[in-house]
């Protein structure tokens, strides 16, 4: 009998459950996309009875469940930070304690409520280890520096480790409140953006703009000793219940942009007067400088990282390693040869760490193949589509094992699809099992896409898949990036003689968030690529995740289904199914 | 059931419309309940045995999405961006406001139940609509909208009609289902309440105690300081019995 461990992270944003079967993720997916609601926090107890139900087992099989953060710990800091910020915490006392007491305290007894385990089954792993381990097991490197950056756990905010082999010893850490990840929170919000959700966007704006700010923004982030520090005079997530920045942020930063505000900066005024455009030129530049602070800070632990650990490989994680900009930058002017980045970075990926931690440094077991795909969440048979389609009186076809080629003639052909293939993706990137895929090389498609189909903020770019064979010769990617961009998590230079090329996937500043499509790992969506390449030229296309504004990415062929026809998308393609728009 | 109905809901329409800063609020949570009943629907596309019966689900469910739709729009129009934009994209509202989370509806009363719940909630919502359109609220612009969005209702209710009818004829207790839902929709009302109520009491509690019983650790207290740090410590021994611990 194989021995599997349930890995659960939740209750903060974005939970998941991760099934491992001696070690091999058998399935690993977060609870929104099944419950769709986006970055659902609740238990993930819809999508660990999924990953029962594909492994075939029940909870009985199941050795150990182990939770992403040690709860007591939290609370500890919680009662710190309200103890020490006296008496400006009055308010978020209250509200802390009674969600503790009412309900997180009990953890261990609701997990066994909830998932139907006995409580000697459950482990719990600290939230930076789940981090590190996420970070360091699933990644071909046997000694390598582990750096873990994210909004807070229990007490670290930032922490480097060194992992060797099945081991993972802490190097040093930086504590709550001091804190990048809310730090850019605080500037997402600040911009007008709802956080843990707008901080992509705040990426979008910053290529609109010119970091100059720093002279103001340089006192509130400090770059020393390797480390970083705050001036928690401009900040109130340690004491506030709701918001994160103090009065004094907009004292120094000038007025919050209010949400749903039209940007329209220098480079895309669209019409607006003069002093919307001056406004939506700040707010692009405090983007800009934000973004600049994060990448050079991102730079500095990382130079820190190989001072005090001296390997040849970097592990990083936590949400501020889904910060696809400042990954390039590691990558390219970093000191670490390689950089590898597990697809769920953030909290998500906490299932992952904590259930490896255990079958690892716990349970003493020796390491597995590296991660190299993200499709491990929920997939269909074909059977229960096809009668779904039936049911639905869709106009359909099955085309077999040809979907791939009949959708890259449907993309040369200038189609906008929907392209939902095998099992759903890990992570927030949509890696060309459930996207929205087309023409790369027109900036007309990007506006379509945004207009009939996402409804997202125009200065958002979208993402182009290359072929692993042609990635060279359309963007520069630095050997270090190789890893990341499997799993589109860094953001570098379009080659200038392909910007005009690809016009709809090249963003304001000449960057691209590129997505490389390996053969070996990505089969089908390698082939719509090449067909697409066969036909126009450029083995390249669009890709954006197959969501609607405000919903999780589909994961099942009626969250596809319902997405298609609210949409102006032209075609869908549920595995072998080409469906066409109703009549 | 009925006329008391209609006289609470005049009363409270006509209270709730007229504050300013209200019809937003309303409208707001229209779109969330909206977004809700689409959720639901598509979870019963998802998970129904009934075959026949899918297609409707699902043009239901399509239905309730573009009225979220429309009623975030209203919201923006009458100028509060922020709110609608959170009311469309924001699904923390949704559980906050007690519409999802947790099991869904379909799972948790199984479908013959779920329709009368349907039946029930779609015929309240016309009602509903009928009485704010016949006392011309809240704007000429949003009652436009209504009407369009009454017409749909219209078809959510009849086909829920004609199931509820359909079990009531195979002697399923639809009748006593219907008024159980009603009932606990009032329940659930006074829980809410009470939950409220006993918040504000706790917070009343926690905050002396904050003051009397925390006060004096502030002396003791500081917050950690900037820069890398040692970790503390991790236990020695076995790696399993430190991991079964909390803290
Ligand atoms: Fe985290
Ligand atoms: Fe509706
Ligand atoms: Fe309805």
């Amino acid at each position: 009998m194989p021995t599997y461990i349930l890995g659960i992270s939740a209750l903060y944003h974005d939970s998941a459950a991760v099934l491992l079967r001696d070690g091999e993720v058998v399935a690993a997916v977060q609870e929104e996309r099944f419950s769709r609601l986006k970055h659902d926090p609740a238990l993930p107890v819809r999508a660990a009875r999924w990953c029962l139900a594909r492994a075939g087992i029940t909870i009985a099989d199941v050795a150990w469940l182990v939770f992403y953060e040690k709860p007591l710990r939290k609370f500890d800091r919680i009662l710190s930070t309200s103890v020490a910020t006296f008496p400006k915490s009055w308010a978020a006392f209250p509200r802390h304690m009674r969600a503790w007491l009412g309900d997180k305290l009990w953890l261990r007894g609701n997990l066994c409520e909830a998932f139907g385990v006995r409580p000697d089954r459950v482990l719990f792993c600290e939230h930076h280890l789940s981090h590190a381990a996420s970070a360091f097991f699933p990644s071909p490197h046997r000694d390598a520096a582990i750096l873990c950056v994210d909004g807070v756990g229990e007490w670290a905010t930032t922490s480097l480790w060194r992992g060797r082999d099945t081991a993972i010893e802490p190097v040093a850490e930086v504590r709550f409140p001091h804190s990048l990840g809310l730090y850019y929170s605080a500037i997402t919000a600040h911009l007008g953006f709802a956080v843990n959700e707008g901080e992509f966007k705040v990426m979008g704006m910053a290529a609109y703009g010119q970091p100059r700010f720093r002279a103001e923004m340089d006192r509130l982030l400090k770059l020393d000793d390797g480390g970083f520090s705050l001036d928690l005079d401009y900040f109130a997530w340690h004491w506030h219940p709701s918001q994160a920045a103090s009065p004094k942020l907009e004292q120094l930063l000038g007025p919050p942009r209010y949400p749903g505000t039209p940007f329209t900066p220098r480079a895309t005024p669209e019409g607006a007067g003069e002093a919307e455009i001056a406004a939506s030129q700040r707010y692009a530049d405090l983007a800009a400088t934000a973004q600049q602070q994060i990448e050079e800070a991102m730079l500095h632990l990382a130079r820190h990282a190989k001072a005090k650990v001296g390997t040849e490989a970097l592990c990083v994680a936590g949400g501020v390693a889904l910060n696809s900009v400042a990954n390039h930058r590691v990558a390219a002017e970093g000191p670490f040869a390689n950089l590898w980045i597990q697809p769920a970075a953030g909290d998500a990926g906490g299932a992952l760490g904590a259930a490896l931690w255990a079958w690892h440094s716990v349970l003493g077991n020796p390491r597995g193949p590296a991660l190299e795909r993200a499709d491990l969440g929920r997939d269909t048979p074909l059977d229960r589509t096809r009668e779904l389609l039936d049911d639905l009186g869709a106009r359909y076809e099955d085309v077999g094992d040809d979907a791939p080629e009949r959708a890259g003639d449907d993309l040369a052909a200038g189609k906008v699809i929907g392209w939902m293939d095998g099992r759903c993706e890990w992570g927030p990137r949509a890696l060309g099992h459930r996207s929205i895929l087309a023409d790369p090389r027109r900036p007309e498609t990007r506006d379509a896409v945004n207009v009939r189909v996402k409804y997202r903020e125009p200065f958002r770019p979208f993402a182009p898949s290359v072929v692993a064979e042609h990635a060279d010769e359309y963007f520069d990617i630095p050997a270090a990036s190789r890893e990341p961009a499997r799993f589109m998590l860094s953001t570098g230079p379009v080659r200038e003689s392909a910007r005009a090329t690809l016009g709809a996937t090249t963003h304001v500043d000449g960057t691209a968030r590129v997505q490389v499509v390996d053969a070996g790992t990505s089969p089908r969506y390698h082939r719509v690529i090449s067909r697409f390449g066969a036909e126009t030229g450029v083995p390249v296309v669009l890709n954006t995740s197959f969501n609607l504004k405000g919903e999780p990415v589909v994961s099942s062929p009626v969250d596809a289904m319902a997405s298609f026809v609210r949409s102006g998308l032209d075609l869908l393609y549920i595995d072998n199914f080409r469906v066409e728009r109703p009549r | 059931m009925g006329v008391l109905r209609r006289m609470w809901l005049t009363v409270a329409s006509e209270v709730s419309w007229r504050l300013p800063g209200r019809p937003q609020r309303l409208l707001a949570a229209f779109a969330l309940a909206e977004r809700g009943s689409m959720l639901d629907m598509l979870a019963a596309v998802e998970a129904t045995d009934r075959r026949e019966l899918r297609k409707k689900y699902f043009l239901h469910a399509l239905d309730e999405g573009r009225h979220a739709l429309v009623f975030a729009e209203r919201v923006r129009a009458l100028g509060q961006l922020g709110r609608a934009e959170a009311a469309i994209e924001d699904s923390g509202k949704l559980v906050e406001a007690g519409i999802v989370g947790g099991r869904t509806l379909f799972e948790r009363l199984g479908e013959p139940e779920f329709l009368t719940f349907v039946y029930v909630a779609e015929a309240d919502a016309v009602e509903q609509f009928r009485v704010y359109l016949d006392r011309g609220l809240p704007d000429t612009r949003t009652q436009d909208e209504l009407r369009g969005i009454l017409k749909e209702e219209t078809f959510h209710v009849s086909y829920s009609r004609a199931e509820v009818d359909r079990y009531r004829k195979e002697g399923l207790p639809v009748d006593w289902w219907a008024t159980r839902l009603r009932l606990r929709r009032l329940w659930e009302g006074w829980l809410r309440f009470s939950r409220d109520f006993g918040a504000v009491m706790s917070a009343f509690w926690l905050g002396v105690l904050y003051l009397l019983v925390m006060a004096p650790f502030r002396l003791l207290a500081r917050l950690e300081p900037g820069g890398w740090q040692t970790p503390a410590g991790r236990p020695g021994g076995d790696p399993l019995v430190a991991a079964r611990m909390e803290g």
